[in-house]
């Protein structure tokens, strides 16, 4: 009976193709390690923000007098509105990350390189999409700490040329930020979650065209490769059942880890608490943008900090593939890099002090400098590395490359 | 790509299949309580669903109009002679008794809505009337002259002292 | 060498925040039982409610919680059931006497850093200067005056006395911060334990799919 109606479907839509060749079937590298499962990970986290919102927005005022006593109603007397209210804070942290996990593993293995450019670059889409998302959304409780810092950050588009000012008053809907402001942003955060689903069927499609690159940085052999179902299926929902151990146990354990003191009072245009913090995803890019005094070469530092992983197909001139497995060097660098995140996101943390200052701006110059300097360093570890020697494989697979290149400058 | 071997134990393979979707799918079913559970009415909503009278302020004759949960409730004090004339007859288009209706015969309470389209009918007289099509109701509440079909609707109520109801709860 | 330089990475990360933390409250752990709680309300009824207002906290929710009814008849007076627990004091009176509303206490605990160690070590924080006033050791600004009288309580048992008053005022607060925070845990164990076990069958069920490759 089943059949009947599948075969009667497959007719008109071309369902069980579909399924067979980009689920079921969709040849897999049979090599992938557990950071290949971050970008399902990241679909389902979507899906729960996606859900947990739109139950929260059937409770929830987006007026400025009565929004935060809406927050009280849903957290005290809608039926599991505590829960609904504590999933999505967390989910929004455990989306960002998901998303740096997934993003460090694709700089660590050079999965931005060609043809996967254009993975990397709707995956930057969806990064910015997502920051706006929530920075959007961290304003609704309507907090002191959303007030503010939506306030800062909204301040920060004064450094647009020529029409500044007037910028900010459009973007707000009124001369500071207020009512008509948390309007706009509940029905823009409302919207934005659909463009990133959108957003991510593009860059799935992307994706299907160019396969998924695996831990070896080698393509590999048509044999290698083993269907996503059952194999990456199984795999994908243990993975979902470990992070979701995680992710509950902070839910249901230590809810209140992700919601800032201040915002617990209500939003007051008179009263700046002693210190603004944005949440933990947003405090390197904070650290950047507070490292560089004059104010327009501090939004536009932050700005840079943000698009410049765009560049790395072009930053990384090494003809090796599989980023840092063969490359000590870039290997290096990464892990350095990661721990200047680290120290960008303390810097923005803590209170501004002449030390912090002092060491946030080492770690922006270092920030920057691992991507300027790049091109140089990459060469240089290339040149070193092919008189060292290489792994046969991988010589053959750059020859192959320069092959199709040159053949493609031909036509 | 690669080739795969069956293994000879289906049976095994199978049954940790199947143990594992049921208790995947018996915890996805059971996810979906808490959103489905928060778009029932919140706290204080129910808090609401249970109005308190006090009857004392009513004359015997008198008759008060209270709301709960959103509705107009009639709370008629009858006198001995309504109470004697509304036990004497069955109502009119549903036939229904009059003790049925009340659990003092002094006190009806019922839900001051027209059966007919929702409409709140007036005291008029003996029993009510509803100006929107013209249906009357007798002082025990029942439908004597239509378009409407149903008596009034007697709500769940109970006394909670002498002169104490709660509506709500019965 | 890469995996300790992932491990330092990460150890900065626990180490970093721990050590930026200082402290001098005393810590305290909150009693949230129903005892606790109507002990926390009768003191605070007493020694708060004149002037702090809660709210977003009704009547109806100390109710839902397991108070007896006729105490909380007592306490709310004329306010009905239903209504919050809002204090009498109008924003004039108090800033005539005080110079500032007092704030409202609803979320108090977890408004200010260091929670309910926090308000208790405040509470009870109150101290005699030399010219006779009283003042915070840990809000020295505060135009509150001390509630609890226990700056100028020098004997042992009163002070432990007042110490207790205090504990059940924030035991009360804490409860009133969070109301399902039992609930919550109490569920959560639940969902743990359930996706422990599921889990667990999914990676089984993982690597019985994968021992069907061909190496």
């Amino acid at each position: 009976m089943a059949n009947r109606i599948i075969n009667w479907i497959d007719h008109r839509f071309p369902l069980t193709s579909f399924v067979k060749h980009e689920l079921t079937g969709y040849p897999t590298p049979r090599n992938l390690s557990y950071l290949w499962n971050f970008g399902f990970l990241a679909g389902i986290v979507l899906m729960l923000q996606v859900l947990t919102g739109l139950f929260l927005a059937m409770h929830y005022k987006p007026d400025a007098a009565i929004a935060f006593d809406s927050i009280q109603h849903i957290m005290r007397d809608v039926n599991y509105g505590w829960l609904l209210r504590f999933m999505h804070s967390t989910g929004a942290s455990a989306f960002f990350l998901v998303i740096y996990i997934h993003m460090a593993r694709t700089l660590y293995y050079g999965s931005y390189r060609a043809p996967r450019e254009l993975m990397w670059w709707t995956g930057q889409g969806l990064l910015l999409l997502l920051m706006a998302t929530a920075f959007m959304g961290y304003l609704l409780p309507w907090g002191q700490m959303s007030f503010w810092g939506a306030t800062v950050i909204t301040n920060l588009f004064r450094a647009t040329p020529f029409i500044g000012d007037q910028v900010v008053v459009w973007l707000r809907g009124d001369y500071s930020v207020g009512d008509d402001t948390l309007t706009r942003f509940f029905a823009l955060h409302y919207l934005f979650p659909f463009l990133i689903i959108g957003a991510v069927v593009i860059h799935l499609v992307a994706l299907h065209t160019v396969r998924s690159s695996n831990p070896s940085g080698i393509d590999l052999a048509d044999k290698d490769n083993i269907p996503f179902h059952p194999y990456y299926t199984s795999k994908d929902f243990f993975g979902l059942g470990v992070f979701l151990i995680a992710y509950f146990i902070v839910v249901f354990f230590f809810p209140h880890s992700m919601l800032e003191p201040a915002n617990n009072i209500p939003a007051n245009p008179l009263i700046t608490p002693d210190h603004i913090v944005p949440e933990w995803y947003f405090l390197p890019f904070y650290a950047i943008l507070r490292s560089v005094p004059n104010m327009v070469g501090g939004v536009v530092a932050m700005g840079l900090s943000v698009m410049i992983f765009a560049f790395m197909p072009f930053l990384d001139r090494s003809r090796i593939p599989g980023g840092g497995r063969y490359r000590p060097v870039y290997r290096m660098l990464f892990f350095i890099f990661m721990l200047d995140i680290l120290v960008l996101g303390y810097v923005g943390f803590v209170p501004p002090t002449s030390q912090t200052i002092a060491i946030g701006q080492v770690a922006t110059i270092y920030y920057f400098g691992s991507f300027a300097l790049l091109p140089f360093i990459s060469k240089a570890e290339d040149n070193w590395l092919f008189k060292r020697g290489l792994p046969p494989k991988i010589l053959a697979l750059i020859a192959s490359e320069e092959k199709e290149k040159t053949k493609r400058r031909q036509r | 790509m690669a080739e795969y071997e069956e293994l000879d134990d289906t049976g095994r393979r199978d049954f940790l299949l199947k143990v594992t979707s049921v208790v995947g799918g018996a915890g996805a079913a059971a996810a979906s309580l808490p959103f489905i559970a928060s778009m029932n009415p919140s706290a204080e909503l129910l808090a609401k669903a249970n109005t308190e009278v006090d009857l004392s302020g009513i004359p015997e004759g008198g008759m008060h109009t209270v709301a709960w949960q959103g509705k107009p409730v009639f709370i008629l004090h009858r006198t001995p002679e309504e109470i004697k004339a509304m036990k004497a007859t069955n109502g009119g288009l549903q036939p229904e008794q009059d003790s049925d209706r009340v659990k003092k015969p002094q006190w009806l309470v019922v839900i001051g809505v027209c059966t007919h389209m929702g409409c709140v009918p007036n005291k008029e007289g003996p029993g009510w009337t509803c100006h929107c099509h013209g249906s009357q109701y007798d002082d025990s509440g029942r439908v004597i002259r239509g378009p409407a079909p149903n008596n009034l609707e007697v709500p769940p109520y109970r006394f909670i002292a002498e002169n104490k109801i709660m509506i709500g709860q019965a | 060498m890469n995996k300790f330089i992932a491990a330092c990475t990460l150890c900065c990360t626990i180490v970093l925040p721990a050590s930026a933390a200082e402290t001098k409250l005393e810590n305290f752990q909150a009693d949230t039982s129903v005892v606790a709680v109507e002990r926390g309300v009768d003191t605070f009824m007493n020694a708060c409610h004149g002037c702090h207002s809660l709210k977003y906290v009704h009547y109806r929710d100390l109710a839902s919680l397991g108070i007896d009814k006729d105490r909380i008849t007592v306490w709310r007076g004329d306010s009905t059931l239903d209504s919050a627990m809002t204090s009498l004091l109008s924003d004039e009176a108090a800033i005539q006497s005080f110079g500032k509303v007092p704030p409202d206490l609803s979320m108090m605990v977890r408004a200010r850093e260091g929670g309910n160690s926090y308000i208790y070590s405040y509470l009870t924080g109150y101290y005699l200067t030399p010219d006779g006033k009283t003042s915070n050791h840990f809000f020295p600004l505060t135009k509150m005056p001390d509630a609890l009288e226990i700056s100028s309580a020098t004997d042992p048992v009163k002070r432990s006395e007042l110490q207790e008053k205090a504990h059940d005022i924030v035991s009360f607060l804490s409860w009133a911060s969070d109301p399902h925070e039992a609930e919550r845990k109490a569920l959560g164990y639940y969902v743990i334990g359930y996706l422990i076990i599921l889990t667990v069958l999914l990676y089984n069920v993982k690597l019985q799919v994968w021992s069907r490759l061909k190496v």
